[in-house]
């Protein structure tokens, strides 16, 4: 028993690993409950994209010594409803945008990262996340945005709903559909940067995605899948800080790793079920 | 051409939409009755779609406008539904036949609110009168054509929307599901309800529409199917019978002769 204990408190025991469990959970729970629209509504590649696009605002913000969320979040906001403007109004192709102005910004971001001297952060750290040096202010952020975040979705998510079902009937019943549309690229936009800033640029696509994916499998329903999903985000995450833990690894990849393992569980039992219920169907038959 | 009618449910007049140096629209009049089915055909391109983003309050017109029940649209928005060509929709999303029919109420909930027990009881009414019912519980990418349809009438009717307008309803469903949409039809129109649907499909707007509106651009004949649906007046509506390929040329010949 003292070992078990042990063994799962004694991480913690660190103030360091207290605030990046603070900060994983948070990006756990946030991550599945917007990715139940970025999955259904094909909006992943949109969210990679910005996540790419943010990091000359990050570094800027580096370089006059700012928190890095004072320059990535109104960056990522402004690619964020610039593009879903260019794709809605000027006819040019998510995937093109996308290979134009993301990748552009990216190469930008990555110039002004090893052409300036000084900054306190590495290609390393933003290619695979800070969640272990994350200050208290950073917690204090995450969780007013995620807060935010949630709270948005839990008070708007009818309406938010209507507008990603059917945006011209809900346009036909008065309500301001291009502004939900814009609320969620705005809120896409915020989760990004905050999951980017924990588990790096490359993977906040497996956050973002993969539990929210997983949860859909196992749950038809936005309310649910959302619920499922955290919880599923949530294990990914503190599992990820253990096993980075105890066997010494950047915490990022093993948690986007346990999020993908669950994703192959879920997937094998339900094709298992649906197999098994065909079985027994087509002996009935 | 019927005349106008202040308080009619849909009074359209001189209506036109220009976009840049293409007129998309040009002075259409017309008026529609309480309790009417009106087929709106056309050749693609027509205008058609258009016009319903007009009368729903999408789009505002160049110039000419738009009355339901007298009022401008803008004063009356609950009492218009507008079901969109399916293809529209997001029907992947994780939804059940109830959530879609709830939709409906989204505007009399209000923001930031719950459904409550007169929601609740307005989408069983709207789910009973359409037929699905039984099928409330069914997730909505398992849905035929037909069906979906139904539901987003079903939406419509949660609504409290008391004129319907339906883009292209028949399209891509089969026949037995398009004999039961269209009797959901009937006996809303039997209720008082107005609706207006496009179709390419003249055989069911002469057998089910009590009024058609033959429009290209400008309106080009508007009565009873049996009337405006003649030989000439198709040709007139499509072009010449050179501009048509054979084959459809020949079915709708045959469509038309079916008529009774």
């Amino acid at each position: 028993m003292d070992i078990i204990t042990e063994t799962l408190a004694g991480p913690f025991q660190y103030a360091f690993m207290l605030r990046a469990l603070i900060v994983s959970v948070l990006v756990g729970i946030m991550c599945p409950v917007l990715g139940v629209f970025v999955v259904t509504r094909g909006l992943g590649f949109m969210g990679d994209a910005i996540s790419h696009s943010m990091l000359p605002g990050m570094v800027a913000a580096y370089l006059l010594g700012a928190s890095p969320f004072s320059g990535a979040i109104p960056m990522a906001i402004v690619v964020a409803l610039g593009s879903g403007y260019l794709i809605k109004r000027a006819g040019i192709g998510e995937d093109t945008s996308v290979g134009i102005v993301f990748a552009g910004l990216f190469a930008l971001g990555l110039v002004m990262l090893t052409a300036s001297r000084g900054i306190p952060v590495s290609l390393e750290d933003i290619l695979l996340g800070q969640v272990l040096g994350a200050s208290w202010s950073d917690v204090f952020v995450t969780a007013g945005l995620a807060i935010a975040v949630l709270a948005i979705i839990f008070g708007l998510g009818k309406e938010l709903v209507y507008a990603s079902f059917d945006p011209t009937g809900c346009s036909v019943i008065g309500l301001p559909t291009e502004k939900l549309e814009y609320l969620l690229l705005g809120m896409l936009a915020v989760v990004v940067v905050l999951t980017l800033y924990a588990v790096g640029i490359v993977l906040v696509i497996s956050m973002l995605i993969t539990p929210a994916a997983t949860a859909l499998l196992l749950v038809r329903n936005f309310g649910g899948a959302a619920v499922v999903g955290a919880v599923i985000g949530i294990a990914s995450v503190i599992a990820g800080l253990y096993i980075s833990y105890y066997y010494n690894m950047p915490p990022s990849p093993i948690m986007a790793l346990v999020a993908s393992f669950i994703f192959l569980v879920a997937l094998g039992w339900k094709q298992g079920v649906a197999g098994f219920i065909q079985h027994r169907r087509a002996r009935h038959v | 051409m019927a005349h106008s009618h202040p308080l009619a449910p849909v009074d359209v007049s001189e209506v036109s939409v220009e976009r840049g140096s293409l007129q998309i629209l040009d002075n259409v009049c017309f008026t529609v009755g309480s309790g009417t089915i009106t087929g709106v055909v056309g050749p693609n391109g027509a205008g058609k779609s258009t016009l319903f983003n007009v009368i729903t309050g999408l789009l505002p017109p160049t110039s000419g406008q738009v009355l339901i029940h007298g009022e401008e649209i803008d004063r009356v928005r609950g009492k218009v539904a507008y079901v969109v060509q399916h293809e529209q929709v997001n029907w992947r999303l994780p939804m059940r036949v109830w959530d879609v029919a709830m939709l409906g109420r989204v505007k009399s909930i209000g923001w930031l609110r719950r459904p409550r027990r007169e929601d609740r009881e307005a989408v069983e009414d709207a789910l009973e009168k359409v037929g699905m019912w039984d099928r409330r519980r069914s997730l909505i990418n398992e849905l035929s054509g037909g069906q979906r349809q139904r539901v987003s009438v079903a939406r419509a009717l949660a609504q409290e929307a008391t004129v319907l307008l339906l883009d292209e309803p028949f399209r891509g469903v089969d026949v037995a599901s398009q004999a039961a949409l269209v009797s959901v039809l009937m006996r809303l129109r039997d209720e008082g309800n107005t609706i207006m649907l496009s179709s390419h499909n003249l055989n069911l707007v002469t057998n089910y529409c009590d009024e058609c509106l033959c429009i290209n651009c400008r309106v080009y004949a508007y009565g009873p199917p049996q009337e405006v649906l003649s030989q000439e007046s198709l040709t007139v509506l499509y072009g010449p019978a050179g501009a048509i390929p054979p084959q459809d040329h020949n079915t709708m010949e045959r469509r038309v002769g079916h008529h009774h």
